[in-house]
């Protein structure tokens, strides 16, 4: 792709996104807007962290900590929404900074099984602390960020430039030296160590930034909803934003963002036939991961070979796309 | 230091301890049965079978369908139930999980995406109340001050009995052996003329079998419904973690650990101080033991 | 066998039905959601009326959604039996537009979304638990669409929310408990202590600590303990209670099945006092799941299966969806739909304002289900939002449940 028609096609994109609310009324469709804007957040700081070869399964309980610590400094000590947003996804850092150092240490599946231990004890306290975050039954009237944002239109638009500084943050991190240095981490943890990588002062640093992000997400979703309770804080809510990286694809930002859409649509879709919902939720995991475990990206890379005749198709599907990079 | 001294006393009166002692057996002979299945899918193929506490369920249901609705006598229900689902499993091996043999993180997702398909499938099958098993025996055994439940002690019988089986077919058949060399090392195993295909599909049916069983006997004490194999799955991956991924001996100890943590430690101090606390001991031993109490270090 | 048959086949029957409705689903799907702008596309059949239904149908909650998606389908066929319901000159038929809300304040939102701003639906019964509730409320308020939620949390009637369109569809603790508890301490004289044992969910947290409030307002000890969702061994927490002395178990707030096990734990541990819950009224499924040690229970319940047209309704039911446990909460949103109907049938228009009068004077409605109902609640929430019905105390005798007192609003 040229520089040229890259632009065109980015400016086609912000055209689109911003254009597309005032094409319906309808609110339902905002507020399907505003759920893939904020997961698309959770989704690609998610991708980050497992760039450097980590699959969390906890990156709930930052969004949880940033649902809470911005909900509670707002309705509690009765500070403006900015302020909430800061502490919120200030608490998710430091968390993140206080756990990163211990469990980055673990790799593979002792780390996924540690993150899912742990955003379970994050779940199984919020839930115990009744006093503070109201339990199981959790907390409800949560004001939006202001007025004008009770319109779901208005709070897409807060969505989007969020979802917009979060994509384009990681997407910033992806693509500077910092990126080559995960990608060399995660091919060969040693060897980048060896050339002088500070292995694991460079994940920590990354989980910190994927983690803010994810408290920034929480923050903005207990404000959406206006209630916020445990259940949106449990292990199948971090699993799902694994999901969404899989089934899109784990080896670049847009698989993340593509599973985002996915996800947040395909519910919708089936709503109407939940009892078999699931089942057919849970046929799509499986089929992806036994056939096309590179998810919709490598598919799409697949297709697109089989259609250009052109000479180079021969070659691995994700080595020319790294070489287009 | 005195309140949790106090809280402890309870555990000095006979009929408490007797009690306490029963149950943590019951609960550990479960949740090893499990776990066993668990740790050996893991140890031998590679996979991560989220879908391991449906298999409890489908044999749960199957002993409530012959007793229930065939009236067949529950020491014939049991075993047929139990080796009924594991070969029927069959199916499902070479459809769903010859695909994620060696794969690990692929199987993880792939069969929790089984997993909901049949929790799900279960739901539209047989509806999402609670049932009851009929208990073999109604019976309280009194011995002294100590209450035994008659059921509880026949779990613990064919538990045990099921556990010493296992140990006879890992430790003194060829085929036993066979699995201990390719969870060792599949490439090793396979240049010694080890046919994996066929170890595989052995260690499945065992580690169905011993699903089926636990969910059995779980339906049995407990109830059924479609959703029984989720408490189940999580205890035997919690045990799994706690004796080491993959370690049969480990799989042991770690729900004997467990059943005991929840009995004595509940007893004591109420449920959300033992469920603390045995998420809390499974983290600190990640930290400085990811391979578990019985578990060898991968490099 | 003959009932593996049935079962096998009404399966089917389910599932052909369900993949039929799925491939509406998937259309109207890809054509409203993944086509933006599309949404003028919804025609409505001008003689069609959507009543929307809010409830769990994944996870641990499923079978209170189950139940409330066929008490509103039973409810919907009756009705359109009988002609539909004629508002305005013209007649309506029903149709049942039911969603998944996850059982979460997210779930219930999106959920809530959907049938207010997409199906352009103004009548909505559900959802069942206090999370997805205090969400659905939220949309649904501001849109002026009329929602009978359940939920125990006051929250849902007692907020700042100006002019509400939202009702609680049957009694909550805070109705039943303290006259019941009164009952017990003058007839069951020699009980002092209780212990109350619930999960620390949405359903327990909110019915447990004011129960135990209640319980000490009428002179009782209570001794509380909660245990995290999923437990089935109850063992240890129940001797942890005799060791201190209880004189009684109470259960409210479990789940029947939960509750089933815990009965059967608490005789097999050598209980031999009085267990009773005040609120939780599945008691065919306590009773199918503790057997013998069910005998004695005594509960709360707020369906009497001997009224007349409880008596069909089983029937109905039975026909339909198997012989399987029949969950109260599916008498309670077929009751929801007659409501709304009668409602709408009273201001002889589909205009919410005035069908939200109607309903607000609908005191002394019977369908022969529950006696006449009588909207409460002014005192305790400032709305008179509050439904009550008739509700007894009744104990397990030889396997059946025997009623031992009526209570009337």
């Amino acid at each position: 792709m040229t520089q040229a028609t890259r632009i065109t096609w980015g400016v086609l994109a912000a055209v689109v996104l911003v254009v597309w609310p005032w094409l319906t009324d309808d609110r339902f469709l905002h507020h399907v807007g505003v759920l893939i804007m904020l997961t698309a957040i959770g989704a690609s700081s998610l991708h980050l962290i497992i760039r450097t070869g980590h699959v969390s399964l906890c990156h709930a309980a930052f969004m949880a900590f940033g649902a809470y610590g911005s909900v509670l400094t707002v309705m509690s000590l009765g500070l403006p929404f900015p302020i909430g947003l800061l502490v919120g996804t200030g608490a998710a850092a430091l968390l993140a900074a206080t756990i990163g150092p211990i469990v980055l240490r673990l790799t593979g599946k002792y780390f996924v099984l540690i993150t899912f231990l742990f955003g379970e004890v994050v779940r199984m306290a919020i839930v115990e602390n009744v006093a503070l975050t109201g339990g199981s039954n959790g907390i409800f009237n949560v004001p939006p960020p202001h007025p004008i944002f009770l319109d779901t239109r208005a709070y897409y638009y807060l969505a989007l430039a969020f979802a917009v500084f979060a994509v384009g943050l990681c997407a910033r991190i992806l693509g500077s030296e910092f990126g080559r240095a995960m990608n060399a981490i995660r091919d060969g943890e040693r060897l980048a160590e060896c050339s002088g990588v500070p292995v694991i002062r460079f994940k920590v640093i990354v989980f910190i930034i994927a983690c803010a992000l994810a408290g920034m997400q929480g923050s903005l979703m207990a404000h959406y909803n206006k209630v916020l309770s445990p259940e949106n804080f449990s292990g199948i809510i971090s699993l799902n934003l694994v999901v969404m990286n899989v089934i899109g694809g784990m080896s670049s930002l847009w698989g993340a963002l593509i599973g985002a859409v996915f996800m947040v649509m395909l519910p919708e879709l089936l709503r109407g036939y939940v009892n078999i919902q699931h089942i057919i939720f849970g046929a799509i995991l499986f089929a992806t991961m036994a056939f096309m475990p590179g998810g919709i990206i490598e598919a799409a890379r697949r297709v697109k070979a089989l259609l250009s005749a052109k000479p180079d198709a021969s070659a691995p599907p994700l080595a020319r796309a790294g070489a287009a990079e | 230091m005195l309140e949790f001294l106090s809280r402890l006393e309870i555990l000095l009166n006979p009929t408490v301890l007797g009690q306490v002692i029963v149950n943590g057996i019951s609960l550990s002979a479960i949740y090893i049965l499990v776990a066993l299945g668990f740790t050996l899918l893991f140890g031998i193929m590679r996979v991560v079978n989220f879908a391991h506490g449906e298999f409890a369920m489908l044999g749960a249901f199957a002993f409530y369908h012959l007793t229930k609705d065939l009236n067949w006598p529950w020491m014939i229900a049991l075993p047929a139930g139990v080796i009924g689902v594991a070969a029927a499993s069959l199916v499902l091996e070479w459809l769903v999980f010859r695909w994620f043999y060696q794969r690990m993180f692929e199987s993880m997702i792939g069969l929790l995406g089984l997993n909901m398909m049949l929790i799900y499938g279960g739901v539209l099958l047989w509806d999402t109340h609670e049932r009851n098993i009929p208990a073999a025996s109604q019976e309280v055994l009194m011995v002294g001050d100590i209450i035994i439940p008659i059921d509880r002690l026949i779990v613990v019988v064919i538990a045990l009995a099921a556990l010493s089986a296992f140990y006879l077919f890992i430790r003194h058949t060829r085929a036993g052996l066979a699995m201990r060399a390719a969870a060792q090392d599949v490439e090793t195993a396979e240049t010694q003329g080890v046919d994996t295909r066929y170890i595989y599909k052995v260690a499945f049916f065992v580690a169905i079998l011993l699903a089926a069983l636990a969910g059995s006997l779980w339906g049995q004490i407990y109830a059924v419904s479609p959703h029984l194999g989720e408490r189940p799955l999580m205890m035997a991956f919690i045990v799994v973690i706690l004796g080491g991924m993959g370690s049969i001996p480990g799989a042991a100890l770690g729900g004997a650990l467990l059943g005991f943590t929840e009995s004595i430690v509940g007893t004591a101090f109420g449920a959300a101080a033992s469920a603390f606390l045995s998420f809390g001991v499974v983290i600190v031993l990640l930290v400085f033991r990811p391979w578990g109490i019985l578990g060898t270090p991968e490099n | 066998m003959q009932s593996r048959i049935w079962i096998e086949g009404a399966a089917t029957r389910e599932v052909q039905h369900m993949s039929f409705e799925l491939m509406k689903s998937l259309r109207a799907g890809l054509i409203g959601g993944v086509v933006f702008a599309a949404s003028s596309f919804a025609v409505l059949a001008q003689e069609t009326l959507k009543i929307g239904g809010l409830g769990p149908l994944s996870g641990g909650g499923t079978s209170w959604g189950l139940a409330a998606q066929r008490g509103m389908d039973l409810a919907i066929n009756d009705l359109n039996a009988a002609g539909g319901i004629t508002a305005g000159g013209k007649t309506y038929k029903l149709e049942l537009v039911f969603y998944d809300d996850l059982y979460s304040a997210q779930g219930g939102k999106a959920a809530a979304e959907r049938l207010v701003h997409q199906d352009k639906i103004k009548y909505i019964v559900g959802p069942v638990g206090s999370p997805p509730a205090l969400a659905a409320i939220s949309v649904t308020n501001p849109a002026k669409v009329i929602a009978l939620t359940n939920g125990y949390a006051p929250g849902v009637l007692k907020n700042d929310t100006p002019d509400p369109y939202n009702f609680r569809l049957y009694n909550t603790n805070l109705e039943f408990g303290p006259p019941i508890i009164k009952w017990i301490r003058e007839s069951l004289k020699d009980i002092k202590k209780i212990g109350l044992l619930a999960p620390n969910d949405a359903v327990g947290q909110a019915v447990a600590k004011p129960l135990a409030e209640d319980y000490k307002k009428e002179g009782f000890e209570v001794i509380l303990d909660f245990f995290e969702r999923g437990t089935k061994e109850f063992t240890p927490l129940i001797l942890r209670m005799m060791a201190q002395k209880v004189d009684a178990f109470e259960f409210d707030g479990n789940s029947p099945g939960d509750a089933g096990l815990m009965l059967k734990q608490i005789r097999q541990a050598g209980f031999r006092g009085k267990v009773f819950q005040v609120g939780g009224p599945a008691v065919d499924e306590i009773i199918e799941i503790a057997g013998p040690a069910s005998e004695g229970f005594m509960t709360y319940d707020f369906v009497d299966w001997d009224m007349p047209k409880a008596k069909l309704l089983r029937e109905a039911y039975q026909a339909k969806y198997g012989k399987g446990i029949i969950s109260p909460f599916m008498p309670a949103f077929y009751h929801g739909v007659y409501l709304m109907a009668e409602a709408i049938k009273r201001a002889d228009s589909i205009e919410t304002d005035k069908v939200r009068s109607a309903l607000e004077n609908i005191d002394g409605f019977d369908i022969g289900i529950y006696g006449p109902v009588k909207w409460i609640g002014k005192e305790t929430y400032g709305v008179n939002r509050q439904l009550m019905m008739q509700y007894f105390f009744s104990e397990v005798k030889g396997g059946k449940i025997v009623k031992i007192k009526k209570f009337t609003p």
